[in-house]
């Protein structure tokens, strides 16, 4: 489906398309320049060709996996590969790929400005963004106006706006999580006006009432591979209540700008949900975990984290501490189905639970 | 305040004397027992004289908070800075290494566990948080930290492990983000690290109640920059032939350039080991008795294993020329200039060997091995450090095609024995060894 998505748009749009590896990016520039992001995490399932063995096996499945998967041609769809500076498999893979192998199109990596809050890391942010802006125009042949980017971030902000009501409405939405999360995830490499135009609909056809679900809980991790695991926490009669997975909450900026477009893009940036890839300060992150549990009634919360993955390993006491919810931490390994013990633990956990709320 | 000034004070002074009649001690006991002749050269004098100043520093450490301001720091952040406001500064990263060789991180890391620490995590980082956890120190006690200082040219994992640390102490957290050079550096990328070396300083006046007087800041950047030119001519002793001494010593001997960078005592300690390894050399004595080949050695050492792994390699003439993570400390702070010391730390602290691409890394590693005349090389595949390990894969296949040596890749952890298994380790080893015959 995404092969022929990104064919279509060369074809009808003339858009080239770029693999985009996680978590946080200027997606807005991307848009604003005719780009089409095809976000890869991982793939899931095991690597694809020889070339995972370059990484060690203590190295985490969605660094493994990309550089298998951009060795062995699988993405060979899209035209250049943009590496966000996530953390240290992400920025290592930026060096090993283009450097030793792997990859021979075009490369880009974009750097995070760290401790957003100080001066220096706004404008360090609003220099990077210009910096990735000259190496695209270089790269597309196109001249970016400031008409243009605020087409691009009026259009991002709508997009967030949709994804924040959906998220934060439902009790009253009827999409399912597995319905919804493939919404939301389809976001990944969908064109972001076609993205839109599925979003506002699942907008409109929310409920007044709130819609009969599972125990609430509020999941918290990378990302939420393998749907699966959706289908099992349902199975279990557990919803999601709250999201604050790196790849689906912690990417809605909430913050609406105006004005010249690049500070406002730079801001943007800057204005995720607290999340640990951008080193957010612990304490904000616990108090917007705190929030996100009061507000959705969570009962529980699963963490749900990628083996070898340390800036979300390095939270998980934190989460334990800072949220008075018994908690399940679930680690995966990027797999394409969900293992049967993780069944048996969200099962498990899901037994606590109704217990639990029995005795309230 | 005035009480702990003065055993802070009384520690320096007089700890001296007290690690030397301990150290006496010591000797005495050891007088009585046979020494086994072994695969090495004669010990190094200067081993005393290192275990007395890194003791003294913890010795002091002990009596730091309340005294003197405090500030936990990563081996990678401009240390420079911090000296002159009279800061107090422990490494965690070195306090680590040191609860490693007493294999102290186990106990430290289960610890943890029990609370929801993850096992993958960095070793260093667990070693460090158990020890916060639990008050367990080969140290005595730790100082409790007024500031926490970090610089992510090493890795990001310190970014992770310090906002753990600034939750649990509720301290400020000053962050020196170096953006990775691929390639070259761009202009606006080192304008943000100079920006924030500007940022940290008005931070750590604030905690330590005065201002960073630049005159002050010229001259332990001077002192920092010497250090580094006389840390660099010790590791080139390891060109001559013997080397005088063996890389996993310079392991050992690097604890006062990580710790002490930027003061007199690392410099006086590096020009009294200079002359021991010169006159070594000039007699003709090794590190090892019969050195037959040379190593490069990439990575952090396995600290826990230094010893069974230098006897195993030194029993059949193998010697480790040079590493290249000691040469790490060399090459960085040659670059500090007391004349700029904020732009030219800007610079020197971000192209450090761990914070440039892997082109820039192999090259390194290239050079080494050629000005060592190295004939092997053993890249520690490290658990715990991924920025150093990703990417060994190709550098082994390159160094061995580009320059026809052998190159071993070597699983382990730096400091977590739990991740390692020396049977298979000797067997790896000694398969590595015969391959030169």
């Amino acid at each position: 489906m995404r092969l022929v998505h990104i064919q279509q748009q060369r074809q009808l749009h003339g858009r080239r398309a770029l693999a985009v590896l996680p978590v946080h990016y200027p997606k807005e520039l991307l848009t604003a320049f005719n780009v089409l992001a095809v976000e890869m995490w991982g793939p899931p399932g095991p690597p694809r060709g020889e070339d995972a063995g370059r990484l060690q096996p203590y190295v985490c499945a969605v660094a493994r996996n990309a550089l298998a998967f951009l060795a062995s041609g699988g993405a060979d769809a899209v035209d250049g590969v943009l590496f966000p500076h996530t953390c240290d498999s992400l920025q290592g893979l930026a060096t090993l790929v283009p450097d030793f192998g792997g990859w021979t199109r075009a490369a880009f990596v974009f750097q995070h400005a760290r401790d957003a809050g100080r001066p220096s890391a706004r404008a360090f942010a609003l220099a990077e963004l210009r910096s990735l802006a000259r190496g695209l125009e270089a790269w597309t042949g196109r001249t970016l106006t400031d008409e243009r980017l605020l087409w691009a971030l009026r259009l991002h902000e709508e997009i967030d706006a949709c994804r924040a009501a959906l998220l934060d409405g439902r009790k009253n939405s009827s999409l399912g999580d597995r319905e919804l999360y493939r919404l939301l995830r389809r976001g990944e490499w969908l064109w972001p006006e076609a993205h839109l135009a599925e979003l506002r609909a699942a907008r409109a056809a929310m409920a007044a009432e709130p819609v009969q679900r599972g125990l609430p809980v509020l999941v918290t991790g990378y990302v939420p591979e393998p749907p699966a695991l959706l289908d099992a926490l349902e199975r279990a009669g557990l919803t999601i209540a709250a999201d604050d997975y790196a790849a689906i909450g912690r990417r809605v900026v909430r913050w609406r700008g105006a004005g010249d477009p690049w500070p406002w893009l730079a801001q943007r940036m800057l204005s995720h949900p607290p999340c640990p890839t951008q080193s957010a300060d612990q304490g904000a992150r616990m108090r917007w975990l705190q929030e996100l549990a009061q507000r959705s009634g969570a009962r529980g919360v699963i963490v749900h984290v990628q083996k070898f993955c340390e800036p979300e390993l390095f939270d998980v006491p934190a989460i334990r501490r800072a949220l008075p919810l018994p908690s399940l931490v679930l680690e995966g390994e990027l797999e394409a189905e969900l293992p049967a013990q993780a069944v048996t633990r969200i099962e498990a956990f899901a037994e606590m639970l109704r217990a639990g709320a029995r005795a309230a | 305040m005035t009480l702990r000034r003065i055993e802070y004070e009384l520690a320096g002074c007089a700890g001296p004397w007290l690690l030397r009649l301990q150290e006496w001690q010591k000797a005495r006991a050891r007088a009585h027992r046979p020494r086994k002749p072994g695969p090495f050269g004669p010990p190094l004098e200067c081993t005393r004289k290192l275990k007395e100043l890194m003791s003294l520093h913890y010795l002091q450490g002990r009596y730091a908070d309340g005294a003197v301001p405090v500030a936990w720091v990563t081996s990678g952040f401009p240390v420079e800075l911090l000296r002159p406001l009279g800061f107090h500064t422990l490494y965690p990263e070195n306090h680590a290494a040191m609860c490693g060789v007493q294999r102290l991180t186990t106990g430290l890391s289960e610890a943890i566990e029990r609370e929801g620490w993850s096992r993958d995590l960095c070793s260093y980082a667990r070693t460090d948080l158990g020890c916060v956890a639990t008050g367990r120190t080969p140290a005595g006690r730790l100082p409790r930290p007024d500031l926490l200082a970090c610089c992510t040219n090493i890795c990001q994992t310190v970014l992770f492990w310090y906002r753990a640390l600034a939750a649990h102490f509720g301290v400020p957290l000053v962050v020196i983000d170096t953006p990775f050079v691929y390639g070259e550096l761009k202009p606006h990328q080192l304008q943000y690290v100079r920006d924030q070396l500007e940022e940290a300083v008005a931070v750590a006046e604030k905690v330590a109640g005065r201002k960073l007087e630049r005159g002050e800041l010229a001259e332990v950047t001077r002192l920092s920059k010497e250090g580094a030119r006389l840390w660099g001519d010790c590791l080139a002793m390891g060109k001559s032939r013997p080397a005088p001494w063996t890389g996993f010593d310079g392991f050992f001997h690097m604890a006062p350039i990580v710790a002490l960078r930027g003061s007199e005592e690392c410099n006086a300690y590096y020009r009294t080991l200079l002359d021991e390894l010169r006159e070594r050399a000039r007699r003709g004595i090794g590190g090892i008795r019969d050195e037959k080949h040379r190593l490069l050695w990439d990575n952090l050492p396995i600290w826990f294993a230094v010893r069974e792994l230098s006897t195993l390699l030194a029993e059949r003439g193998f010697n480790f020329a040079c590493t290249s993570y000691t040469n790490a400390w060399a090459e960085a702070g040659a670059n500090v200039d007391p004349a700029d010391p904020i732009g030219s730390a800007a610079r020197a602290y971000t192209h450090i060997i761990l914070n440039q691409d892997l082109r820039n890394r192999l090259s390194i590693l290239q050079r080494l091995a050629r000005d060592y005349a190295c004939d092997g090389a053993v890249l520690h595949s490290d658990r715990s450090c991924k920025p150093y390990s990703i990417g060994q894969v190709d550098l082994r296949e390159r160094l061995a095609h580009e320059l026809g040596i052998h190159v071993l890749l070597l699983e382990a952890d730096h400091n977590d024995p739990r991740a390692w298994s020396a049977e298979a380790a000797e067997t790896r080893l000694s398969a590595f060894m015969e391959s030169f015959a």
